[in-house]
């Protein structure tokens, strides 16, 4: 089995972040936002979060927020739930979350809820479970939950349970495996598992590991890197994580690698993205492989900064 | 020749996009194919051609409404439509807010911005599907002009993205954000949920297993009336039995018949629970499904939609609050029903378990299915069980429900017992050895 490319990895992901002079990386230019949370929390769990300059990291990251509290997804572009989460992510990475208008990021948040408990990704009013999560993640972050009904918003998220035990995006929508991390995460972090069919759904998930040791997001698809994350990360919520062969899926990881320029893709010999190559490591680091740091299933952070940001009583 | 002006390239493009509003498809095109596409053509007269159009006749390519733009030129073209967006957008921001404190509504200049900015999110959006910010700027002027021709123009252009990124989320969001606005008001709602679905089954067709395209299918569900949700699962039914390795048209189906079971719920009064019509749909689709499965050995999405069968009937047909109101000789065809549909079951997992001699991946996928499908019956059956034990202590001053339910219960005990924990944990083991973690919990988990 191959080893983990850490210092490649690396290279590749500080490279990425510069490219702007081709078509692919200036279309991916809406979610830079994203793209900076998944590269930077790679550099931290790789143990290389410091070489990058976080000052201008995070000067770019504020450049982002807008009047009413939320972020977009680049300078001048609208704000949404998904870039709020990301910008909170990488500032709670530098231990930075002090320099947020707590009050005003999380009104922006908690005046979205619906009176269903739902959450939309922005005033457009799109409704998905991705929104939810994201509200009680940011919320838990910022120690702000009291902001929101959590009560209905569990209430809703459970309203997503399908007969197979996994969580579509909204009431009656198919089981995938993202969507079930984000409802079994937003569970987790508001103490409410025992909704979860805890056997029924571990079942669904062990059944996405296929013969490659690779996992697939639902039935009857490709195996792909990315679920190595989202269905290894609800795995471990649910405590059922034994059920599946981990050596078996650590290998699968390993193998789409590019070992030669950095970086990981979705399946062996495709071309790697900053997207894959996070999911990789932070698969990796759930499966605990030897030098990372350990990362969080439920706020997708490293434990260190979690356990920095949630333990303490700040003042 | 020289490298063509970005402006120009985005004047030519938005021109195109002007002069033919009938445009429905759009794709990206590598320079190497334009020379075969316009062979294909033949040779237009140069005459009346200026030379800049002659060059741009190896950067796009358009017939039949068809628009192919070269890669050669996508760099440029983003930047520029990018620029002329984001300049575009924020002045009609600017205006918007003037326009609010000056009270007025329909200045010419605000018309011009407007049609400004439609133009160039149009051609941004084209090159960078997922630009959200483009999308709601969009948003943003149609819900200022409420005009329902303007409404439909904008689902025509989702769809156009559609036909070349059928997975844009911003652009089948998009769609629903315009159904959403014109529900309310629009008399042919009835036919344009049929187009919705027609344009999902179009392009479920060219890309297979497409989660935000059948989402979006689902979601009209709650918005067709029971005609036609009784239709969309006649209409369905051939284009699952094409795919059936497309988990996720089952599960539009699935959805489909769980919107009748609510219906038929709501509808019904307290003593004529039983609905004759939704027991032979489920039925029917039982025994398709069991075909299908003999037919195409080793599918996971046929038996997990057997799986959502099964439990179906259970919930809906064998126990549940129903049943307390029912006569005594109705509850005891539901039994024998049950007893049927459990021998039945078992000679479906006999007959799939039969591995030929050859090796051959499928039939060991079957075996894989039928075992896992066999764990579910038991894990469906006990929650009978105990499901009816509890009932009937609960209410156990009802001693005839007490003794049906002992009855009903009885005959499940046994039932439970024909499937044997330690064979489906051997076969398992034997026929799919990578998953024996799993297979050491999940046949236990139920007994």
């Amino acid at each position: 089995m191959g080893e983990l490319q850490v210092e490649k990895h690396v290279k590749y992901i500080l490279a990425v972040e510069k490219r702007k002079d081709n078509f692919e990386s200036v279309v991916m230019e809406h979610l830079r936002l994203n793209g900076a949370y998944w590269g930077l929390t790679t550099l931290d769990i790789l143990g290389k979060l410091d070489a990058v300059d976080q000052d201008e990291v995070i000067s770019w990251v504020m450049q982002c927020q807008h009047e009413d509290g939320g972020f977009g997804g680049n300078i001048g572009h609208d704000p949404h739930m998904l870039y709020t989460l990301s910008a909170i992510q990488v500032l709670a990475l530098f231990d930075k979350l002090h320099v947020l208008d707590v009050d005003k990021v999380s009104s922006y948040i908690a005046g979205l809820q619906n009176e269903d408990g739902s959450f939309p990704g922005d005033m457009w009013g799109e409704v998905d479970t991705r929104f939810s999560y994201i509200a009680i993640c940011s919320l838990a972050l910022l120690r702000q939950l009291n902001k929101i009904d959590v009560g209905k918003a569990v209430k809703y998220i459970v309203s997503c349970k399908n007969v197979d035990g996994g969580f579509g995006c909204t009431p009656g929508a198919e089981s995938h495996a993202g969507q079930i991390f984000c409802c079994v995460g937003a569970l987790a972090i508001t103490g409410s598992l025992h909704h979860v069919d805890k056997d029924l759904l571990g079942w669904w998930l062990c059944e996405r590991q296929v013969k490659s040791g690779g996992l697939n997001g639902r039935p009857e698809k490709l195996p792909d890197v990315c679920y190595s994350w989202w269905v290894l990360s609800s795995l471990i919520m649910i405590d059922r994580v034994h059920w599946i062969d981990k050596e078996k899926l650590a290998k699968f990881i390993l193998d789409c690698q590019d070992t030669e320029n950095g970086g990981i893709s979705d399946r062996p010999d495709d071309a790697v993205d900053v997207f894959h190559t996070y999911f990789g490591v932070a698969g990796l680091s759930l499966l605990e492989y030897s030098g990372l740091k350990p990362i969080d299933p439920a706020y997708a952070l490293p434990v260190s900064v979690v356990n920095k940001v949630i333990l303490p009583c700040r003042p | 020749m020289d490298e063509p002006d970005p402006l120009e390239l985005l004047n030519h493009l938005e021109g195109i996009l002007e002069s033919d509003p009938l445009i429905d498809e759009i794709g990206f095109i590598h320079p190497s194919q334009f020379v075969l596409l316009n062979e294909d053509v033949g040779t237009p007269s140069t005459s009346v051609d200026s030379v800049q159009t002659t060059n741009f006749r190896t950067l796009f390519w358009i017939r039949d409404h068809k628009l192919g733009i070269s890669t050669k030129v996508l760099f440029p073209l983003y930047v520029a439509a990018k620029n002329a967006f984001v300049e575009a957008y924020k002045n009609y921001k600017l205006l918007q807010r003037d326009d609010k404190h000056a009270s007025m509504c329909c200045s010419s200049s605000s018309l011009s911005l407007e049609s400004e900015l439609m133009k160039h999110s149009r051609a941004l959006l084209i090159l960078s599907c997922d630009f959200g910010t483009a999308w709601n700027s969009r948003k943003l002027v149609l819900s200022k002009k409420q005009s329902l021709s303007m409404f439909m123009n904008e689902l025509i252009f989702s769809s156009v993205i559609l036909s070349h990124s059928p997975k844009s989320e911003q652009a089948w969001s998009q769609r629903r954000w315009v159904i959403k606005m014109i529900a309310g008001n629009c008399s042919n709602l009835q036919e344009i949920m049929e187009r919705e679905s027609e344009l999902v089954k179009k392009l479920a067709e060219r890309s297979k297993m497409n989660y935000r395209a059948w989402y979006h299918r689902c979601w009209l569900v709650s918005y067709m009336s029971v005609e036609q949700v009784l239709q969309e699962f006649n209409k369905s039914r051939e284009w699952a039995g094409l795919h059936v390795a497309d988990n996720s048209c089952f599960h539009y189906r699935e959805r489909l018949m769980l919107r009748l079971f609510e219906e038929s719920e709501h509808s019904q009064d307290q003593d004529a629970s039983f609905d004759p019509e939704l027991h032979k749909l489920l039925k029917d689709e039982f025994n398709w499904v069991e075909k299908l499965i003999k037919r195409y050995v080793g599918r996971e999405a046929l038996w997990l939609h057997r799986r959502f069968l099964l439990t179906c009937w259970i919930r809906y047909f064998a126990c549940g609050d129903h049943d307390r109101s029912l006569a005594s000789n109705q509850r005891n065809i539901r039994a024998v029903d049950i007893d049927m549909l459990i021998d039945n079951e078992l000679e479906l997992f006999r007959s799939c378990t039969i591995l030929p001699d050859s090796d051959f991946e499928d039939y060991q996928a079957q075996a894989t299915f039928a075992a896992t499908y066999m764990v579910w019956l038991k894990r469906v059956l006990c929650f009978i069980y105990f499901f009816n034990l509890a009932v009937s202590f609960e209410l156990f001053t009802q001693l005839i429900l007490y003794v049906l339910n002992q009855q009903l219960a009885g005959a499940l005990a046994i039932d439970i017992q024909k499937v044997e924990t330690s064979r489906v944990k051997s076969l398992l083991t034997n026929v799919c050895p990578e998953k024996s973690l799993l297979w050491n919990y999940l046949p236990e988990l139920c007994m």
